[in-house]
């Protein structure tokens, strides 16, 4: 087996309340890594086309990568992957905590959940002796997500869902820890097959192809993250909500349902307000990560618990026209313990709201107004009243009540919070993106609008480019599995400290903004580890890996995704953004919306798609995409 | 002719926790620089010699997309002084 990995797969039968170990198999790792990759393999290889989400034939797939139970910073992160109840579509959420480091710790590299259970029931993993348990949750069946984990073994690491899953919420999430798989709706179909939780733990060490580059190599890395701008500097001190100022002052923070992308009052909700006003002095992280993204505040009768993150802040803050980070940080500790995804919940939460406004739905939601919004939260995790109806996510909400103008989802994902209006690659990457308006599949704003070294991001150069270089990166950095955040460092210190008037950094960005040809040229080339992510692959798996190589992966894995979508369903038309997002100015000085129209076809072109947005034959052949 | 200048967190901390004020008869970025450094006195030289580091966004485009400090501004512009980003 190769080096980083476990070599087996736990099959579990929920119907049969059987588990049964098979060996990983070596050829999926080589060519997909592990994760959602791996993952997105198994999930197309086992299922038939148009199978029920939530139905018994759609399997829970949980997969982990082989930097999982290293030291590495950003890597104890586990991959869920399931057809979407929420999209059709492929469907796969990543989550930090502590279930991956379980995982890895009891020789297992991927769960795979079939079937339903006919009664509330978890399990139980223990890998010193390898026996799976299968225990009824009764008892568990209603708590939060929180209570939940606080009833389980001590000594194990946890997945587990609250009453969102359990009511199949269609945005609801897994956790584990303090952290969510939030998107695409994993959590409705683990509570679909009444598997209230998971939990793992083991004796077993990480195996290295070489342990003591890899611990040198480390070590440098850990002191160039600290050193750094972003990881070490600012995302330390502020947290991911550092970033509201810069999202405001550039036009794309979600304000009134994405009506506009600025909101005159959002310092109130951001990073560096919550560092002076609700900060517990407490920050947290995954494990072993040096970051510390996370941040705690002090809740009134709760107590101290995680703060709310950018997307929320954004989402539940600015987009429902909510300044108060206190009542922000409540709502977020409610959905949490739900379990629901937050960007989802802001999404859907706003465009009831603009329905409200317009009189076409009565749910005694307003923006600005803070009434009724927690226990309109509440119900929606227990599919109460009109909760039910929110529960199905916006796209659904839009085919019932109307308002699909100003519904804000791609393929049925709610977007997350950057107005692509103000980004025009962020726009293309959440039209093509396979499991929907989302950012954590490539990340593009970070090198047009929020990101130190910032290309024009309202002009059509490498804007069809830039989504395909930042999806394939974030496809192989998901299947490892890494956090997203570990691609911020790959923009130097030096860059940081550029003045963005100055003529050098003018110089370098017309440079880069004219750099298409050589950039896909780069692309391809496959020499020596240059990343730290390529090097820690390449120590821990003693196979080379370099850029060039994790671009041929993700691509593959983003063709993958691609396939198993136009299996189910899903054409070039729902390679769109909402019609508010097309065809709606949001600032001075705009006249229209988002060009995705003309960027759409060069997009195609580049991936080696035909007109229809179907990979040709011979791009399949060229990633080795078995179809 | 009103500009708005709206200053992030350690901008506005450099001027005291002035977060928003409106500035008359500035033809550029520049002059808005100058102007600030003007009417705050010892803070406005501290928010003047950040202002190096710092990305401008004028009604949300940054300067540097335009002509940099010499961007020409109208009645009604936004100006908005920032310091680099981090990540979300």
């Amino acid at each position: 087996m190769i080096k980083g990995y476990a070599g087996r797969v736990l099959d579990v039968d929920l119907a049969t309340q059987t588990a049964t170990y098979q060996p990983l198999d070596e050829d999926t790792a080589r060519l997909y890594i592990g994760g959602k990759g791996y993952g997105t393999r198994l999930l197309y290889d086992m299922t038939r086309p148009g199978i029920d989400p939530l139905g018994p034939d759609n399997p829970l797939i949980f997969a982990t990568g082989p930097l999982n139970g290293s030291v590495a910073p950003q890597s104890n992160r586990f991959a869920v992957v399931c057809k979407s109840p929420l999209t059709g579509g492929i469907g796969n959420a990543a989550c930090g905590g502590s279930f991956a480091y379980g995982l890895k710790r009891a020789g297992i590299d991927v769960v795979i959940v079939r079937n339903q259970a006919s009664a509330p029931l978890r399990i139980e993993i223990d890998g010193a002796d390898d026996r799976v348990r299968f225990l009824p949750a009764g008892e568990l069946w209603g708590k939060g997500t929180y209570a939940t984990q606080a009833a389980l073994d001590k000594k194990k690491y946890h997945a587990v869902i609250g009453p969102a899953g359990e009511h199949q919420v269609l945005y609801a999430g897994i956790v584990s820890n303090e952290r969510i798989a939030g998107r695409t709706g994993v959590g409705a179909v683990m509570g679909s097959k009444r598997l209230k939780a998971i939990s793992v733990n083991g004796p077993r060490k990480l195996e290295m192809d070489d342990e003591d580059a890899f611990k040198a190599y480390t070590k440098w890395v850990r002191e160039m993250f600290r050193d750094h701008p972003v990881l070490g500097e600012k995302l330390k001190r502020y947290g991911t909500a550092g970033i509201v100022n810069t999202t405001n002052a550039r036009n794309i923070i979600p304000t009134h349902n994405f009506k506009y992308g600025h909101h005159p009052e959002a310092m109130q909700i951001s990073g560096e307000w919550m560092e002076d006003h609700e900060l517990t002095g407490v920050k947290s992280s995954c494990i072993h990560c040096p970051v510390t993204c996370g941040r705690d505040v002090e809740l009134e009768g709760v107590g101290r618990v995680k703060g709310p993150e950018y997307e929320t802040v954004a989402l539940l803050g600015t987009n429902l026209e909510v300044l108060d980070l206190k009542r922000i940080a409540e709502w977020n500790y409610l959905a949490d313990d739900l379990g629901m995804d937050t960007i989802s919940l802001g999404a859907v939460l706003s465009f009831a709201m603009e329905l409200q406004e317009r009189g076409m739905l009565n749910a005694g939601l307003r923006f600005g107004d803070v009434s009724g919004v927690s226990d309109m939260i509440r119900d929606i995790g227990h599919r109460r009243a009109l909760g039910d109806h929110l529960a199905d996510g916006v796209k659904r909400l839009a085919e019932r009540y109307g308002g699909h103008e100003f519904a804000m989802h791609v393929k049925g994902l709610e977007l997350s919070a950057y107005d692509p209006r103000g980004s025009y690659a962020q726009g293309v990457e959440y039209a093509t993106t396979n499991r929907g308006g989302c950012h954590v599949q490539g990340a593009s704003m970070y090198l047009e609008s929020v990101g130190p070294l910032t290309i024009n991001p309202m002009n059509l150069k490498l804007k069809a480019d830039i989504p395909i270089l930042q999806q394939n990166l974030a496809c192989a950095i998901n299947s490892m599995v890494l956090c997203i955040f570990t691609t911020y460092g790959m923009i130097p210190k030096q860059v940081h400290n550029l003045d963005p008037n100055s003529f050098t950094y003018k110089l370098v960005t017309t440079l880069f903004e004219n750099s298409g040809p050589l950039m896909r040229t780069a692309m391809q080339l496959k020499g020596k580890p240059m990343m730290w992510f390529e090097k820690w692959l390449t120590y821990i798996t003693g196979t080379t890996v370099s850029g060039g190589h994790l671009q041929e992966i993700g691509g593959r894995i983003f063709n993958l995704e691609r396939m198993y979508n136009l299996r189910e369903g899903l054409t070039a038309a729902d390679d769109t953004l909402p019609p508010r997002m097309l065809h709606e100015p949001t600032f001075k000085g705009m006249t229209s919306g988002h060009p995705l129209p003309q960027l759409l076809p060069r997009y195609y072109t580049l991936r080696g798609w035909d007109a229809q947005g179907v990979p040709t034959r011979r791009t399949l052949e060229r990633l080795q995409v078995r179809i | 002719m009103a500009i708005t200048v709206e200053l992030t967190y350690d901008m506005a901390k450099a001027l005291g926790g002035v977060r928003r004020f409106e500035v008359a008869d500035a033809r550029t970025v520049a002059d808005v620089v100058r102007l600030t450094r003007e009417r705050f006195g010892e803070q406005g030289e501290a928010f003047a010699k950040l202002t190096r580091v710092a990305a401008v966004a004028v009604n949300g485009v940054l300067s540097n997309h335009q002509r940099g400090m010499s961007t020409p501004l109208v009645d009604g512009d936004t100006v908005t002084f920032l310091k680099a980003a981090a990540g979300g």
